[in-house]
């Protein structure tokens, strides 16, 4: 069981669900100099229609900065509603989103800057590519910002390489490449706007096994390369356990809890509670202890399982041969 | 855009929403035929009379109808200022009602106009109401499809063409939101629709237009093959799931809008006679 | 139970058309069986040849020029170039398919007249429509929605729409072409329950693609396609046995399995079918037991 870095964290709360009434509410994930703070955020959809819905509420939480963390939560949780809320595509009709202490909305006139300095890859974005080549499309975001064509050719360069895109693909069509090649294509022209934050919806939605595990190593790499804070949205519990640092969990509207790995997935009864599929370890682990075995608990990767186990049975060896003896 | 229905369909429980589609077809041309018979003052206002007696008969509130023809209230005084100022009349001791500098308005000028402008409000209600606003689109394909089967015997694809618009009416809810996606996904990479010349924002739509046309053409080959695979082969042999019935009700309305036309004529034939006030 | 399989498929190979008509191979050489009433799943990478499989079963490929082999569905040749419309049409009713993408599947604009869609095309006649399409969806528990757009649905009702489409057919066979792919964790559930419920009770032959270890898990047997060539074929735990195999040909195993067969590894006696959480806990339990 490796637990580093856990004295230097601050002690991640889950108040905040149960007042939610109260108008201030507990920074949830909360740290000194976040690079992303939402405070008190409502959304609403159809405000002030017979259809209003409630999509955020009441939601406080910090984004630690340099950290890749995941946000996780059922269909309707609220979460891609939030991601939304970050580059200022939308804005919350209550509340405040802050990008390293500065309200992103502070001059709305600026709020494409932002959208720079927060970049976002959407669900499935494959099917935003329109230019004739490769290059051309990674081009389009930093060409957007105005740069000069050698700094435009260093960024796609450095962006393709960071999403796996390679140099040979650069001339070709973006439509004649496959499935998996296309989304990574997609990542880089993000990557390309070297954005401070990072923010990815469902980034391996619909891939196989492989190019689920490609495109998340990627996105470490990268966050581990150059600092970028990144945020990734995903439904997949096992893929989280696996690359992120922090997880944040959504349920109805609200922020469940949020904190680094080893935290959440020490409450894996309550995320299975609210009907989240914990990963097979943690699953399996938590049967085992119920049957008596001395299992730690919160343990989500199947190497820390096999560790553990493999500690419980050489244990349970020595005990027979001691007993034996005696 | 998540709450977008195509067309106007109105729910609501009247007696016009219940009506066989194919019948309010057959009522909503009628109705525009007897609009153009109109000649009187007193048709004119049978018609006007007639379009709200509609209104109130399809239990959809007054200002709903009346936004649609808020859109239309430029063609309206356009139309109306024309036959004020160009209509000229000619006839024995009829002297101008104003009569400034090149300015001539007659009387029938006003009248004229006034006819026009019922003749589009009627026009506007009365296929609104018959049709986009109790029908759903989707009945009307149906309707359609089935008064025009007859064509299918001179080979016009009626099938194909009900089938199309069934696709369409499908699929226009998906597209829409797709590119509402695809908008803010190029937004997210700096593009920007809303500034610059028009030049520049007609150049700022390709982003958009391409993927979305690439999207339509997908969607467009995997529902081909879905269909495929759910034994499509055309309209040979296709029975149908819902099939339209003609109740008391829909016999009850042609014979109405028949019996109304046959009063506009009426009242038409006698107006002449008797000279009665402003014909057309 | 029959001695002649309801699918059987010998030495088939198929290859796209690709530039200057040159072939581009998808399907290598593929022989398999399939018996009515068998829960199989197909494993593989994107382009393993999965889906073109798929949909050769059902004649929906555009080009045969480059195909070769045999596929026989309920004795009925399906590649013979002698096929005519009626034996196509009998084939497609026989096997129904289920695609990934649930808008992509849908035509009509209320829900119960997508379910009639298929029966309508059969020429069924509209006293039986109302019957099947109302079973139908029962079936698939979406009768609540019967009049419903699809549009507003969510991912994995419109999916169990689709299927609802293709069971008022009265198909003997369904292929789910990654029909699970796009949904969240939730329409997965839902969908996998419909599918399982579909062979169960309506005794339905389901084919089902995926890439999902999990789903391969609850089958009654896995086939694992790489390349276009078979490469391991039996039932989950069979299969699971092959760890460096599935790794080989980019699959994962459920990690479950990975656990137990480390433990394996270390001479530990952890016995038994071990494809789910629940199947490993109690394998382990008891060889901790038993120490």
């Amino acid at each position: 069981m490796k637990k580093k870095d856990k004295i230097s964290r601050p002690n991640p709360q889950a108040v905040g669900t149960e007042t939610g009434t109260a108008p201030s509410v507990p920074i949830m994930n909360q740290t000194e100099n976040p690079k992303i703070r939402l405070e008190n955020i409502n959304y609403y959809y159809g405000k002030g229609t017979p259809f209003e819905v409630k999509a955020l509420d009441s939601v406080s939480l910090d984004i630690h900065a340099g950290k890749l963390t995941g946000i996780i939560g059922h269909t309707g949780s609220g979460k891609s509603t939030l991601v939304q809320l970050l580059n200022g595509l939308s804005r919350a009709g209550e509340g405040r989103v802050l990008l390293d202490g500065t309200d992103i909305w502070a001059k709305p006139k600026d709020i494409g800057r932002i959208r720079y300095r927060v970049g976002l890859v959407m669900q499935y974005p494959e099917y935003q590519l329109f230019e004739e080549t490769v290059f051309a499309d990674i081009a389009f975001g930093p060409r957007n910002m105005g740069l000069s064509e050698e700094e435009i050719r260093e960024r796609v360069v450095e962006a393709a390489a960071f999403a796996g895109v390679p140099a040979d693909l650069m001339d070709k069509s973006p439509f004649d490449l496959s499935g998996g090649q296309k989304r990574r294509v997609a990542i880089a022209g993000i990557m390309a706007m070297r954005p401070e934050v990072l923010v990815l919806d469902e980034p391996a939605a619909g891939l196989d096994p492989q190019g689920r595990h490609t495109i998340f190593q990627g996105i470490r790499h990268y966050n581990r390369n150059t600092g970028c804070t990144v945020l990734i949205v995903s439904h997949s519990m096992e893929d989280m356990a696996q690359y992120c640092d922090d997880v944040v969990v959504m349920a109805h509207a609200k922020v469940l809890m949020a904190g680094d790995r080893d935290y959440i997935f020490s409450r894996a009864d309550e995320l299975e509670a609210v009907g989240l599929d914990i990963p097979q370890v943690t699953k399996l682990c938590q049967l085992l202890r119920r049957g008596g075995m001395p299992m730690p608990a919160g343990l989500y990767t199947v190497e820390a399982a096999e560790e553990a186990l493999e500690a419980i049975f050489s244990q349970a060896k020595g005990q027979r041969k001691g007993g034996k003896q005696a | 855009m998540k709450g977008f229905a195509f067309g106007q369909y109105y729910p609501a429980r009247s007696v016009l929403h219940r009506m066989d589609p194919r019948a309010k077809v057959i009522c909503a041309v009628a109705y525009i035929v007897a609009s153009f018979l109109c000649k009187n003052t007193f048709s004119f206002l049978l018609l006007l009379v007639s379009a709200f007696a509609l209104i109130l008969i399809s239990r959809i509130p007054m200002k709903v109808v009346l936004r649609s023809i808020k859109a239309l209230i430029f063609i309206m005084a356009f139309t109306a200022v024309l036959n004020i100022f160009w209509i000229v009349d000619t006839s024995e001791g009829a002297a101008p009602l104003v009569d400034f500098w090149v300015i001539k308005i007659y009387a029938k000028g006003l009248y004229h106009a006034a006819f026009i402008l019922v003749r589009i409000l009627a026009m506007v209600i009365g296929t609104g109401l018959f049709l986009t606003y109790t029908t759903t689109p989707i009945a009307l394909t149906d309707a359609l499809e089935s008064l025009l089967r007859p064509l299918a015997k001179i080979k016009v694809p009626v099938h194909a063409f009900a089938m199309m618009m069934t696709i369409a009416l499908r699929f226009i809810p998906t597209i829409m939101e797709e590119t509402e996606k695809i908008m803010s996904a190029q937004k997210a990479r700096g593009a920007d629709f809303t500034t610059g010349s028009l030049a520049k924002r007609a150049k700022a739509l390709i982003p958009i237009i391409v993927p979305l046309f690439a999207s339509a053409f997908r969607r467009a080959d995997e529902l081909a093959t879905a269909m495929e695979c759910r034994c499509y082969h055309g309209g040979e042999g296709r029975t149908k799931l819902r099939v339209l019935k003609y109740h008391g009700r829909d016999a009850f309305a042609l014979i109405f809008v028949a019996l109304f036309i046959g009063g506009i004529v009426a009242i038409n034939i006698f107006g002449r006679k008797y000279g009665w006030l402003y014909t057309m | 139970m029959e001695n002649t399989p309801f699918i059987h498929v010998q030495n088939l190979s198929y290859s796209y058309v690709g530039e200057d008509d040159k072939p581009i191979p998808v399907l290598k050489n593929l022989s398999l069986d399939i018996r009515e009433g068998e829960y199989v799943v197909i494993l593989g990478h994107n382009g393993s040849g999965k889906s073109t499989f798929a949909k050769l079963l059902n004649l929906v490929v555009d080009d045969y020029t480059f195909a070769e082999g045999t596929i026989t569905v309920d004795g009925v040749e399906v590649m013979s170039p002698d096929l005519t419309d009626e034996e196509v049409l009998n084939l497609r009713k026989n096997v129904g398919m289920v695609f990934q993408n649930p808008d992509n599947q849908l035509v009509a604009t209320v829900v119960e007249e997508d379910v009639a869609f298929g029966p309508e095309n059969l020429g069924i006649p509209q006293s039986e429509l109302r019957a099947r399409v109302d079973e139908a969806l029962a079936t698939v528990g979406m009768t609540d929605y019967a009049h419903h757009e699809p549009h507003r649905l969510s991912g994995g009702q419109k999916q169990r729409v689709a299927i609802a489409g293709i069971i008022a057919m009265k198909p003997r066979c369904m292929i789910f072409d990654e029909s699970t792919a796009m949904l969240d964790p939730v329409g997965r559930r839902e969908v996998l329950e419909t599918i399982e419920k579909l062979n169960r009770e309506e005794g339905i032959t389901v084919i089902s693609i995926t890439h999902y270890m999990d789903e391969a898990a609850r089958a009654d047997r896995v086939i694992v396609l790489s390349d276009g060539q078979l490469v391991l074929d039996g039932t989950p735990g069979e299969v699971f046995t092959h760890s460096d195999t599935l790794r080989a040909v980019g699959l994962d195993l459920p990690q479950c399995t990975a656990v137990s067969q480390h433990l394996i590894t270390k001479n530990l006696p952890v016995h038994g079918e071990i494809n789910t959480p629940e199947q490993c806990a109690e394998a382990i339990l008891n060889a901790w037991k038993r120490m």
